[in-house]
C-alpha cells in the first residue's frame, strides 16, 4: 500500500451527549496512512467515547465519521470492521476458552460470511499473520494459558487478519514490562512502514511522544490541544491534559531519628518472586519502593498484606514478629493495602460510600447483642467524608459514580478506619487525575505526620519524589539501591533504575 | 507427571470419565457375572436415549454461557400436543412426520426462550424457570391432561416402538432409535466444532462482549440456539412417548437437574465456553449405569439418587480444587472463591 | 511471576466484567416498592372478583398457614444469593429436618411410648433443626473451603440429600410428629396464625443479622464483590461458611412447619418448591449476582403469590394456571425492569441500540 496523503479516517465535530452531559463537545480528527496519533486525555475526558464513535458502537449527537473519503451517518460496528477500523481493547476482547489461532482467524471467517469452520484454514490464516509479523506464538495453546503481553500480540494479529487500515490501541502499554513495550512498539513501527494508521490511547506521556507522530489531547470532553508531536513536551501535554501546571516540587519534612519503627522486614523472601529483602519502616515515614515492572517491587507488597504470602524470612510490626500467611493475618497485624486494580480490589462499586468506608472495620463497631452501634459508625463516615474532601452528593452516594480520584479517597478512608500502623498502597495515582494526585499525597503526609507509617509503590518517579523521605529501588527481585535525602532525585531514581 | 496427567485427562476431564466408567464397570462385572451381558448392555443403551438428547441440548446451552431448565417442559410440551393433536385428527402421518411436527411445536416455544433472552438479555435460568411454569401450565390446562397410553397411540409410532435394530436372543434389543439418536450426537457434534455457528457458541460463553466486538450477532446466535434446543427436547420427548409407548403430560418434567447434572459430570463449564459432546455422553452413561446396575454392587436402588449426587459432588469438587492450580503454577493465584463470581 | 499477576489481573478483569454485565442487566433496585404495589392489586383484584370466598377468614386463615414454610425457604435462598451463591438444596434440608423429628418421634414413641416420646419432643426438635444446621454446613464447607461454585455444590447436595432421606425412609412417606408442632400448626395468637408469627419472627431475625451485624455486612460485601471483601480482610470462608449455616437452620425451621401442617414426612415432599422459592426470591428483588436483597421485599413476594394461588382456588382455576401465572409475573417483571433500565441513557451499554446491529455475518 503506497503512502497518500489522504486520510484513512477523519472524524468531524463530533458531539455526543449522556443524559445531558457533554461527553464530547465538538471533537475533530483525522488520520493518515502509516501515521501513529495519540490520542491523550485522563480518565472521563471522552478518549473511550471516542474510540466508540469510531468503532460504531455508540452514535454520535451531530458530526461525522468519515472512512476512505466514504461518509458515515450511521456507521455500524460491522461497516466500522468491514472499511478496516479495528480497535484493540484494553482487556483485548480475545476468547479465554479458544485457541491462539482461532482466535485471530474468527473475525476473518465472519467477515467471509463461513458457515463451515475448518482448522487448516484457520491455521493458516492465523499462521500467515503471524509470521508476517515476524513474532513467535504458540498458535494452539488456549488464550487463557498465555501471558498478557502474548494475549496483546495475538488481539493484534486478529486486527490484522482482516487488514486493518486503522488501528485504535486503547491503553495498550498498561500491563506490558519495559522489554514487552519495546518489543510491542516495534511491532507498532512495522504497521506503519506498512501504511496502517494507528491511534495510540494513552496517558503515559513518555510513551506517547516516543512513538506518535501527531498528538491529540482531551480534557472533559472538548479537544484542548493538537498537532505534531515534535511540538509537545510531557510537560506540555500534562498542562492541556489537567489544565494546570503540575508541581514536581519534594515536600517532605523530617522524620524524628527517635520515632519508633513500625515495620521490618528481614530478608523476606519469596520463591519466583523477590529475595533478601530487609529495610526498616519508621513511624512518620514515607517510603518509595519503585523498579520496572515485573521487579517484583508489586510482589514485595503483596507478601506484605498476605495475598501472596512471604516464604522466607520474617515480618516485625510493632517490635513483634507476625506471621502474614493470607490477608486477614496482615489486617491484623495492622497492615493496611490500597491495591492498584482499585475497581476490583479496592471498591465495591454498587455500595455506597458509607458502607465502603466501615467495609475493613466492621468488627470494631460492634455493641452489646453483636449489634453494629450505628451513631458511632454515622461519626466515623462523617468524619472521614469531610476529612478527605471527597467529592459526592452525600455518603449514601454509589461508588460507581465516583471520579477516580474520589474512588481512591474511598478506598483511603475505609483503611484510615481501621487505623493501620502501616498503609501500603500500590499504585495509589494510577488512572486518578492530577489534581486529585496531589491531594491524596497531602492526604497521606497527613498520616504520616500523625504516626502512620506509608509505603508507596509505584512506577511515577515524580510522584515518589514528591512524597517519599526514602526511596528502595528493586530489580530482579532485590532492592538494589536505597536513596535518602538530597540524593531523592528523579533523575538519579532514573539513572539507577537503568542500572 | 502433571503435564502427561492432564493430556490423559483430556480437554474437559474425558480421560477421567473414562477411568471413572472403567472402574464402576470392573466393579460392578466382579461382584455379578450378570453384569456383562448384551442384556445389561442394551438395557444401558436404552435409558441412556433420552438423557442423551435432552443432554446434548444442555450442552450446548452451557457452553453458550446460559443454564436452561425449561427443556422438560417443550420435550413433552411438543410430544404431548402433537401425539394428542395427531390422533385427533384422525391422520397417521408415520413417525418421522409426527416427530418433525413435534420439533416444530419445540423449535417454536425455544424461539420464545431466546427471543426473551436475547432480545431483554435476562438470566437464562430464570427466564427459563418461569417459561417451565408456563409451558407445562398451558400443556395441561388447555391441551390435555389425560394418560394416553399405547393403545391410543397412532399405529405406525408404536410400529417404530417396537422396532429393534439388533436382537439377541435371550439377551435383549438393540432399539431401532438408536440409530437417530447416534445421528443426532454426531450432528450436534460437528455443529459445535465444525460450524461458525458453533464456534459462536463457544466465543459467546467465553466472553459475550469480546464476541460482540468481533462481529458476532450474539442476539441472533442465542435466538437460533434456543431454536435449536427446543427442537431438540421435542425429538427427545418424542423419543420418550416411543419408547415408553405413552404421552404423558405429568411426566418428564421435574428431571432437568438431573440432565444438568449430568452435563457439568461430563466436563462442561457451568461459566459457559467449555464443554463437548464426548464428555457429555461419558456424563450420562456414567449416570446410567449407577442408576441402573447399583443393585450388582450390592448397594439398594434407593442409593441411586444420592450416588449420583455424590459422583456429581466428586466431579466437580475435584474440578474446583483442580482450579485451584491452572496449568501448573505452584501458587494459589486466583482462589475459586474468585472464579465463580465470574459466571454468577 | 509476572505471569500469575497477569492471569490474577486478568481473572480480576474477567470478574469485573462478568460481574458488572450481570448487575447492569437484573439490577432490580426496587424490589420492595413494586412488590408492595403488586401484592396490593391482586389482592384487590380477588377481592373484588370473589369477595365471599376470598377475603372469607378461612381462606385468609389458610394463606396464613401455608405461606410461611415456603417465605421460610425462600428467605434461606436468599440470603445464599446475597452472596451471590444460590441454594438449590434448601427443600431437601427442609425433608431432612422433617424426617429427622418424625422418625426419632415415632421410634421414641416405640421404644417408650407415646408420653415418652412427647416428653422428649423439644430434644427431638432441636435434633432436627441441628440435622437441618449440619446439612447447610455440608454446604458451606463444599462452597467456602473446597471452592464448588454454588449452584453446582448445592445441585449436588440437593441430590445427596434427597437421596439419603430416600435411602432412610424407603421412598415412603413416614408419618407422627410431636404434638406440640401438630397443634402449633392449627393455632391462631389474635386471628393470627402461629406459622404466620414464626415466619415474621424469622425474617424480623435476618433482617436484623443482614443489616445490623457485622457479619451481615460482611456476607453483604461479599455478594457485591468478592475480590474487595478478600482485600478489605473480610475472610471468605466465614462468610459464606455462616451464610449457608443460616440457610440451612432457615430450612430447619421450614422443615418443622411442614410436620406442623401435616405430621408426616417423606423425601419427596415440596420437590416443585425448589423453582418457585428462585421466582419468589428474584420477584422480591434479590439480585442473582449477588450484593443485594431485602428481606422485606421477598416477604411481599412470598405473600403476593400466596394471594395469587389462592385467588386462583377461589377463581376456580388451576394450579397449572397458577404455574402459568408465576411464570408470567416472573418474566413480566424481569422484562418491564429491563426495559425501565434501558431508557437511562447513561448506562447504556454497547451494542444496545434500538436496532440490531448488523454484523457481517449476517445475509
Amino acid at each position: 500500500m503506497a503512502p497518500s496523503a489522504a486520510p484513512v479516517l477523519e472524524v468531524h465535530d463530533v458531539v455526543k451527549t449522556y443524559g445531558g452531559i457533554h461527553a464530547l463537545n465538538g471533537v475533530s480528527l483525522e488520520l493518515l496512512p502509516g501515521e501513529v496519533h495519540c490520542l491523550a486525555g485522563e480518565n472521563g475526558s471522552g478518549k473511550s467515547t471516542l474510540i466508540k464513535i469510531i468503532s460504531g458502537v455508540e452514535k454520535p449527537d451531530s458530526g461525522t465519521v468519515v472512512i476512505n473519503g466514504r461518509t458515515h451517518r450511521h456507521l455500524t460496528t460491522g461497516d466500522a470492521i468491514r472499511s478496516g477500523i479495528q480497535v484493540i481493547y484494553q482487556d483485548f476482547s480475545l476468547f479465554p476458552n479458544l485457541s491462539a489461532a482461532e482466535n485471530i482467524a474468527m473475525l476473518s471467517e465472519l467477515a467471509d460470511r463461513r458457515r463451515i469452520s475448518s482448522r487448516s484454514r484457520i491455521r493458516a490464516a492465523a499462521r500467515r499473520v503471524v509470521e508476517d509479523l515476524g513474532l513467535r506464538l504458540d498458535l494452539d495453546a488456549d488464550v487463557a494459558d498465555l501471558t498478557v503481553a502474548d494475549r496483546q500480540l495475538i488481539a493484534i494479529c486478529r486486527a490484522l487478519v482482516n487488514d486493518a487500515k486503522v488501528l485504535i490501541m486503547d491503553e495498550p502499554t498498561t500491563a506490558l514490562t519495559h522489554t514487552e513495550v519495546e518489543r510491542l512498539f516495534t511491532i507498532v513501527r512495522r504497521l506503519q512502514e506498512r501504511g496502517v494508521a494507528v491511534m495510540f490511547v494513552s496517558h503515559k506521556l513518555d510513551e506517547v511522544l516516543e512513538i506518535s507522530q501527531r498528538v491529540t489531547v482531551l480534557r472533559n470532553g472538548a479537544q484542548v490541544a493538537s498537532g505534531a508531536a515534535a511540538d509537545h513536551t510531557p510537560r506540555t501535554i500534562a498542562k492541556a491534559m489537567t489544565g494546570r501546571e503540575v508541581s514536581d516540587e519534594r515536600l517532605v519534612g523530617e522524620v524524628p531519628p527517635d520515632a519508633p519503627v513500625l515495620l521490618e522486614l528481614d530478608r523476606l523472601g519469596r520463591a519466583g518472586g523477590f529475595s533478601d529483602v530487609s529495610f526498616a519502616l519508621r513511624a512518620g515515614e514515607i517510603l518509595g519502593i519503585t523498579g520496572l515492572l515485573g521487579s517484583g517491587r508489586s510482589e514485595i507488597a503483596e507478601a506484605i498484606f498476605g495475598i501472596h504470602p512471604a516464604d522466607s524470612g520474617t515480618i516485625r510490626v510493632a517490635g513483634t514478629e507476625r506471621r502474614i500467611r493470607s490477608i486477614r493475618d496482615a489486617v491484623h497485624a495492622g497492615i493496611g493495602y490500597v491495591p492498584e486494580d482499585r475497581l476490583t480490589q479496592g471498591l465495591f462499586l454498587d455500595v455506597s460510600i458509607a458502607d465502603n468506608m466501615i467495609a475493613a472495620s466492621l468488627d470494631s463497631y460492634r455493641a452489646r447483642g453483636g449489634l453494629l452501634d450505628r451513631r458511632r459508625v454515622r461519626d466515623s463516615i462523617a468524619d472521614l467524608f469531610r476529612r478527605l474532601r471527597i467529592q459526592a452528593p452525600n455518603v449514601g452516594a454509589m461508588v460507581r459514580s465516583l471520579s477516580g480520584g474520589n474512588a481512591q479517597r474511598v478506598v483511603l478512608a475505609k483503611w484510615l478506619d481501621r487505623k493501620p500502623a502501616v498503609l501500603v498502597l500500590n499504585g495509589p495515582t494510577v488512572g486518578v487525575d492530577i489534581g486529585s494526585k496531589e491531594e491524596i499525597i497531602a492526604i497521606l503526609r497527613e498520616q504520616a505526620a500523625a504516626g502512620m507509617g506509608v509505603i508507596i509503590i509505584s512506577d511515577d518517579i515524580p510522584e515518589l519524589v514528591t512524597a517519599c523521605h526514602r526511596i528502595l529501588i528493586v530489580h530482579e527481585g532485590r532492592v538494589v539501591s536505597e536513596l535518602t535525602g538530597d540524593e531523592v532525585d528523579a533523575h538519579e531514581i532514573q539513572r539507577r533504575m537503568a542500572a | 507427571m502433571s503435564g502427561r496427567l492432564s493430556r490423559l485427562r483430556g480437554p474437559n476431564n474425558e480421560g477421567l470419565l473414562v477411568a471413572v466408567i472403567l472402574v464402576v464397570v470392573v466393579a460392578m462385572a466382579l461382584s455379578s457375572p450378570a453384569f456383562f451381558t448384551a442384556g445389561t448392555f442394551f438395557a444401558l443403551v436404552r435409558s441412556s436415549m433420552v438423557p442423551l438428547i435432552f443432554a446434548l441440548g444442555v450442552l450446548m446451552v452451557l457452553i453458550s454461557g446460559g443454564i436452561d431448565v425449561s427443556f422438560p417442559a417443550i420435550a413433552i410440551f411438543a410430544a404431548y400436543s402433537t401425539v394428542k393433536w395427531v390422533i385427533g385428527a384422525g391422520a397417521d402421518p408415520g413417525p418421522w412426520v409426527i416427530i418433525a411436527i413435534a420439533m416444530l411445536v419445540g423449535a417454536v416455544l425455544g424461539l420464545v426462550n431466546g427471543v426473551v433472552i436475547a432480545r431483554f438479555r435476562l438470566p437464562t435460568l430464570i427466564v427459563t424457570l418461569g417459561t417451565q411454569s408456563i409451558f407445562k401450565g398451558v400443556l395441561i390446562s388447555y391441551i390435555g391432561s389425560v394418560y394416553i397410553s399405547a393403545a391410543d397411540l397412532p399405529d405406525s409410532v408404536n410400529a417404530l416402538a417396537g422396532s429393534h435394530l439388533l436382537d439377541v436372543s435371550g439377551g435383549g434389543y438393540l432399539h431401532f432409535m438408536i440409530v437417530p439418536v447416534v445421528v443426532v450426537a454426531v450432528l450436534v457434534a460437528l455443529l459445535l466444532s465444525r460450524t461458525i455457528f458453533g464456534r459462536s457458541i463457544y466465543a459467546i460463553g467465553g466472553d459475550t462482549e469480546a464476541a460482540r466486538r468481533v462481529g458476532i450477532d450474539v442476539v441472533r446466535t442465542q435466538v437460533w440456539l434456543y431454536v435449536l434446543v427446543g427442537a431438540l427436547a421435542a425429538f427427545g420427548g418424542m423419543l420418550y412417548v416411543i419408547l415408553g409407548r405413552n404421552a404423558n403430560p405429568q411426566s418428564i418434567v421435574g428431571t432437568e437437574l438431573d440432565i444438568i447434572a449430568a452435563v457439568v459430570l461430563g466436563g462442561a463449564s457451568i461459566f459457559g465456553g467449555r464443554g463437548s459432546v464426548l464428555g457429555t455422553v461419558l456424563g450420562v452413561v456414567l449416570v446410567q449405569l449407577i442408576n441402573n446396575n447399583l443393585v450388582l454392587l450390592g448397594i439398594p436402588s434407593t442409593w441411586q439418587r444420592a450416588a449420583v449426587g455424590i459422583l456429581l459432588l466428586l466431579g466437580v469438587g475435584a474440578q474446583a480444587l483442580g482450579a485451584r492450580r491452572p496449568n501448573g503454577h505452584s501458587v494459589d493465584v486466583e482462589p475459586p472463591l474468585e472464579r465463580e463470581e465470574v459466571a454468577a | 511471576m509476572s505471569e500469575q499477576r497477569n492471569a490474577l489481573r486478568d481473572v480480576n478483569s474477567r470478574v469485573e466484567a462478568g460481574w458488572s454485565a450481570v448487575l447492569e442487566r437484573v439490577h432490580v433496585a426496587h424490589g420492595v416498592g413494586r412488590m408492595a404495589l403488586l401484592l396490593v392489586l391482586t389482592f384487590t383484584f380477588f377481592a373484588v372478583q370473589r369477595p365471599g370466598v376470598f377475603l372469607n377468614p378461612v381462606n385468609l386463615t389458610n394463606m396464613g398457614i401455608a405461606a410461611p414454610e415456603i417465605g421460610l425457604l425462600s428467605l434461606a435462598v436468599m440470603i445464599a444469593m446475597l452472596t451471590g451463591g444460590i441454594d438449590l438444596s434448601v427443600v431437601a434440608m427442609a425433608n431432612g429436618t422433617a424426617i429427622t423429628v418424625s422418625s426419632l418421634y415415632t421410634a421414641v414413641g416405640d421404644a417408650q411410648g407415646q408420653a415418652a416420646a412427647e416428653g422428649w419432643a423439644p430434644l427431638i426438635v432441636l435434633v432436627g433443626v441441628l440435622v437441618g444446621v449440619l446439612l447447610g454446613a455440608f454446604n458451606g464447607f463444599l462452597v467456602s473451603v473446597v471452592g464448588i461454585t454454588p449452584i453446582l455444590a448445592t445441585l449436588g447436595t440437593m441430590q445427596l440429600y434427597n437421596g439419603l432421606a430416600l435411602v432412610w425412609t424407603g421412598g415412603v412417606t413416614i408419618s407422627g410428629a410431636p404434638s406440640a408442632l401438630r397443634s402449633m400448626g392449627g393455632t391462631a395468637v389474635a386471628g393470627i396464625p402461629v406459622l404466620t408469627i414464626i415466619l415474621v419472627l424469622c425474617a424480623v431475625l435476618l433482617a436484623v443479622v443482614i443489616n445490623r451485624t457485622p457479619i451481615g455486612r460482611k456476607v453483604q460485601l461479599q455478594g457485591a464483590n468478592p475480590v474487595a471483601a478478600r482485600y478489605s480482610g473480610i475472610s471468605p470462608r466465614s462468610t459464606l461458611m455462616m451464610t449457608y449455616v443460616i440457610s440451612g437452620l432457615l430450612s430447619a425451621v421450614a422443615g418443622l412447619l411442614f410436620l406442623s401442617r401435616n405430621p408426616s414426612a417423606s423425601a419427596d415432599y415440596g420437590s416443585s418448591y425448589v423453582l418457585l422459592v428462585i421466582v419468589i426470591v428474584v420477584l422480591g428483588g434479590t439480585n442473582p449476582a449477588g450484593g443485594f436483597a431485602t428481606v422485606l421485599g421477598v416477604l411481599l413476594a412470598t405473600l403476593t403469590l400466596q394471594v395469587v394461588a389462592s385467588g386462583f382456588s377461589a377463581l376456580r382455576l388451576s394450579a397449572y394456571e397458577y404455574a402459568i401465572a408465576q411464570g408470567v409475573i416472573l418474566i413480566g417483571v424481569m422484562v418491564l425492569d429491563q426495559v425501565r433500565f434501558r431508557r437511562r441513557p447513561l448506562r447504556r451499554r454497547p451494542g444496545m441500540q434500538d436496532r440490531p446491529v448488523p454484523t457481517p455475518a449476517e445475509k
